[in-house]
């Protein structure tokens, strides 16, 4: 029976994409479909860090190898996703010589570039860092954009002939036997973009080979082909601060703890993080407390952080797995690597592989590995590309680098555009309409919302992530209605209406556990704007009745 | 555990003694992100803004100040250039309510503008440089004040400002008077005569003769020194009559007109002269007045937030402006009832910088004191020319455009004079109304001490 596509890969998230673009470029015909928006789940929800592998240079040597290996190739295929920031492990007086001296020989083992700072030289890169700092330890961290490298690898598969299918929730997986063919899944508004006040359909999706690369939610899929795939998901909490402190990933060097890290992400900085297990991976409480235990924690390292404003808070669940029979209590120990399962060997039920544990900084290699693993059971021999073709977007960066144009745009505008572009910049940027700003806290134009709206229907959230419009200090109070106004003509007002509050409500989401101090101020002045002035609170052009204009006096006395 | 037993430290010497970084490292290299932290964007910088209301190409304070510093890492250097289209009026500073530190971001952004992105042998960087140091032209202006006078009033010098230099041809270069304010000063026997007549003027009052704690040292400024000197001589009469001993130290310019300029190599040269000076007459019991408002803010207000010299800040709390520090320290409305003046009818004007210090209400408060004044406000609009600002060719129209509010005002003022504080507000004034514009001081002084008492 010829199937619908070779490869289905299930999960939008960097593995997910990885895979579809590795595969794709290796000529295979490849669907992948995500629950929500690309990165909903894991991806969306880090800290931005592009290892060098100096985090785990002590506890997980083979790791750290990777890490730094794959740093290396990030830089050349997505630079226009990475900052290199540079990294450093900072160390307090109270914290262990032994293991700074642990940490400083693990990264010259596993060949990551160290130096030894000295606590003033650390603060003459990092002036924020607490006075007492006693010494660092400077390694090539960066940073990196989840959204823009996911979509980038996504726009990629694209171009190779994937289809890409986003809102299309896997609600059975098709089992013969022990034979896995296929996925019937459920379409949001339809297949292709998505546009609101749709409605959805299923569609059976039949393929030679499943791939699940749904992380935390691998589970989940196994139990619908009554498949046991053991993830222990994590949660661990961020917090995005309103500015960058630092320009650099600051860690603290000490064996293990949470609230450990800061990492500069674009025009902020990230807080993290936590480390507990949960049982449901979409129901999982968010405590106040971990937001402020993570603030006092990271306050000992950069003080400034006590008092500076935060704008959201975010949890994450990693989606951890161990071999049965390990029996580790602590999520923190639980291993970072990941294990590819392949379903006929382990279940005896063959036409799928799982793919759990893993981090982001490796999702290529780990893309690499499960399109060798899936070329072997098709019988298909073509090599991997991928450490060597650049993404879209970072193509040539070194030609717009040198080039000076700054499309009209005023300079810290046209900066923060070309760096979120990259080689795509002239072709967005360049245009003959009128490029007004669209959101003021992350210097977004006109031009590049719309070129988000071609990629993505009237999904909002998917426009932000591309884009960082609503993401900046106002938390889209100033910039939603408008991004949503660029909807318009081509989707009609109920739509138009719908994407806004899925847009806004997300926002709330994150800000709601920051919600002291100036952010209140900015949740307050939102509310004022949105409820009173814009009306939203209570907008009878909401409401399913039609308005009764003849209600109305005619307003002359 | 020792050194020696850390081969992986790099010995730098006194690591342990935790010398604090710099302060206030160089303006251009200040991290001003975390001021963003304040800003929600309810914009009402921007409602304020004289210049965003007149020119719809400016940006205005919000994205000039907290939304570019927050775009910015720390190797970014390209700050817009509309930075330079900011008048430094200050006016945002007040009129946000939730302390953004609007007008710092925009000096240090503006002094790393003319860093790294304006050439030093450009026209506007050469204009800039001379517009802001004027004080180093005036001395020689001074000393030979009537070829001067004669020369800047040519057409054919103001042509050639306007086309070599971009100085607004319209604008008449001010007079430059032919004794400066210090010459005068020195004649009239300086620091020895002030505690004469202070003494004498004590007697007078019933007051205790000896009295170190009636000092003042006067901040003149560069205009009441080479320009209106009349307004430096009736701050040392005014100041004598309330029996203080005036002393006049060594000083530089304020640095006002280099902020506005993004110089601030030449202001942190002149504020380290100011501030060792001043310190040392806040040393020998002296407060610092000044009767320039934009003299008092600057050293009140942009000083430490630029700066950090030993006694920045002492300075910062011991500067006054001069109508201010006789209203807290003096009865001046008591003093001034019953008191006449020849000239009764004022337009008064409140500068940008006094408004700024909450100053904009004492004159008109002290001018009802004085029987039969009759002096009107002409409104809270900013006169457009903020210093050097409307001295551009560049600027001029929208100088002119921003100022048009307060010519109204005036013209429609039942007045015959025009009153305010600062210098450059008093040029325009007198530039879009041809009205004779006096200083506040000037009018005290024709109350309380009459203006025939000494040779002018």
């Amino acid at each position: 029976m010829a199937h619908d596509t070779e490869v289905l890969v299930l999960g939008g998230g960097s593995t997910g994409c990885g895979i579809a673009r590795d595969l794709a470029m290796r000529g295979l015909e490849v669907t992948l479909v995500e629950r929500g928006n690309l990165t909903d789940g894991t991806t969306g929800r880090m800290h931005g860090l592009l290892h060098s592998g100096g985090r785990y240079a002590v506890s997980d040597q083979a790791s750290a190898i990777e890490c730094i290996e794959e740093n290396k190739i990030l830089r050349d295929i997505a630079g226009h996703c990475v900052e290199m920031t540079g990294g450093l492990f900072v160390q307090r007086p109270e914290d262990p010589d032994e293991y700074f001296q642990e940490k400083l020989e693990g990264c010259r083992e596993c060949n990551i570039p160290a130096r030894v700072l000295s606590g003033r030289e650390a603060r003459t890169v990092e002036p924020y860092l607490a006075k007492d700092v006693k010494r660092a330890i400077q390694v090539p961290d960066g940073a990196i954009d989840p959204f823009r490298l996911c979509v980038a690898n996504a726009i990629d598969a694209e171009r190779h002939g994937a289809r890409i299918e986003t809102h299309a929730e896997v609600v059975d997986l098709l089992r013969n036997g022990d034979d896995i063919y296929g996925v019937e899944v459920r379409h949001d508004s339809g297949p292709g973009k998505r546009t609101h006040k749709t409605p959805g359909t299923t569609e059976e999706i039949t393929a030679d080979y499943v791939v699940n690369a749904t992380g935390a939610w691998a589970g989940q899929i196994g139990a619908m082909a009554d498949l046991d795939i053991e993830v222990r998901p994590s949660k661990g909490v961020m917090t995005i601060m309103n500015v960058r402190q630092v320009d650099t990933v600051v860690n603290r060097c000490r064996p293990k703890g949470d609230a450990d890290i800061v990492v500069p992400h674009e025009t902020t900085a990230i807080l993290g993080t936590t480390d507990e297990e949960v049982e449901d991976p979409d129901d999982y409480p968010e405590e106040g407390w971990e937001v402020d235990m993570m603030i006092d924690t990271l306050s000992e390292l950069v003080p400034i952080l006590e008092e500076a404003r935060t704008i959201r808070s975010f949890w994450g669940v990693r989606p951890l797995y161990e071999p049965p029979g390990r029996g580790t209590k602590d999520p923190t120990d639980i291993t970072r690597d990941f294990f590819l399962l392949d379903h006929e060997d382990r279940d005896g039920v063959d036409g799928m592989s799982s793919i759990v544990g893993g981090k982001f900084t490796t999702y290529r290699a780990m893309a690499e590995q499960i399109s060798d693993h899936v070329c072997e059971q098709l019988g298909v021999s073509a090599s991997c590309t991928t450490a060597e073709e650049s993404l879209p977007g970072s193509e040539n960066l070194e030609v717009l680098e040198k080039g000076m144009d700054d499309f009209g745009l005023r300079s810290p505008v046209a900066r923060r555009s070309k760096q979120r572009l990259g080689s795509r910049s002239p072709e967005v940027l360049d245009t003959d309409e009128a490029n007004p700003v669209i959101c003021q806290c992350e210097g977004v134009t006109r031009a590049e919302v719309c070129d988000a709206i071609s990629q993505s229907g009237s999904d909002l959230n998917a426009v932000r992530i591309r884009t960082r419009a609503s993401m900046g200090n106002c938390q889209g109070g100033f910039c939603c209605q408008n991004m949503a106004s660029e909807l318009h003509p081509e989707y009609d007002e109920e739509t138009t209406r719908e994407a806004l509050d899925e847009l806004f409500q997300e926002r709330w989401k994150g800000e709601r556990h920051a919600l002291w101090g100036e952010q209140l101020s900015q949740a307050m002045l939102n509310y004022a704007l949105h409820a009173t002035t814009m009306n939203r609170d209570n907008d009878p052009a909401s409401a399913a009745e039609p308005v009764e204009y003849g209600a109305f006096d005619t307003g002359v006395q | 555990m020792s050194d020696a037993e850390q081969p992986t430290d790099d010995h730098v010497p006194g690591d342990d003694e935790f010398e604090p970084i710099q302060v206030f490292p160089e303006a251009e290299e200040m991290d001003l992100r975390p001021g963003a932290d304040n800003c929600y964007k309810c914009s009402t910088c921007d409602t304020n803004c004289p210049v965003a209301e007149v020119d719809d190409e400016f940006p205005g304070p919000k994205f000039q100040g907290p939304e570019q510093w927050r775009l910015k890492r720390q190797d970014d250097h390209d700050i817009d250039d509309s930075v330079m289209k900011c008048s430094n009026c200050m006016r945002c500073d007040s009129a946000c309510p939730s302390e953004v530190p609007l007008s710092q971001m925009h000096n240090t952004a503006r002094a790393e503008y003319v860093e790294e992105n304006m050439s030093k042998f450009s026209r506007e960087y050469w204009r800039n440089r001379m517009l802001s140091n004027y004080r180093q032209l005036a001395p020689l202006a001074a000393t030979f004040p009537r070829t001067a006078n004669f020369v800047m009033g040519l057409s054919v010098t103001k042509w050639m400002g306007e086309k070599v230099l971009g100085i607004a041809g319209d604008r008449d270069f001010p007079e430059f008077a032919k004794t400066t304010f210090r010459e005068w000063w020195a004649k009239r026997g300086g620091n020895a005569t002030s505690r004469e007549r202070a003494q004498e003027a004590r007697a007078e009052r019933g007051a205790e003769v000896q009295n170190e704690d009636k000092r003042i040292a006067y901040f003149h400024g560069c205009y009441s020194n080479y320009n209106t000197t009349e307004v430096g001589k009736a701050l040392v009469r005014v100041f004598e009559h309330f029996g203080y001993e005036v002393m006049i130290p060594e000083q530089a310019c304020s640095g006002t007109p280099m902020f506005a300029n993004g110089m601030l190599d030449d202001a942190r040269r002149a504020a380290e002269t100011n501030v060792r000076e001043l310190s040392a007459a806040i040393e020998d019991g002296a407060d610092i007045i000044a009767s320039c408002t934009s003299c008092s803010m600057s050293l009140r207000q942009e000083y430490p937030e630029l700066f950090d010299f030993d006694g920045t800040e002492d300075v910062a709390e011991n500067t006054w402006e001069a109508v201010e520090y006789l209203r807290v320290h003096e009865d001046l409305e008591g003093e001034l009832e019953g008191t006449q003046v020849d000239d009764t009818n004022f337009a008064y004007h409140a500068p940008c910088h006094s408004r700024n210090q909450g100053l904009d209400g004492q004159t008109m408060e002290v001018m009802s004191a004085i029987d039969g004044v009759e002096a009107e406000d002409v409104g809270d609009s900013c006169s457009g020319i903020s210093g050097t600002y409307g001295w551009k060719e560049e600027n001029y129209e929208t100088s002119m455009k921003i100022g048009e509010e307060m010519f109204d005002h005036m013209e429609d003022a039942e007045a015959t004079t025009g009153l305010t504080e600062c210098p450059t507000c008093s040029m325009q004034m007198e530039h879009g109304t041809g009205y004779e514009i006096q200083h506040t001081l000037q009018v005290l002084e024709a109350a309380l001490v009459g203006t025939e008492l000494e040779e002018a």
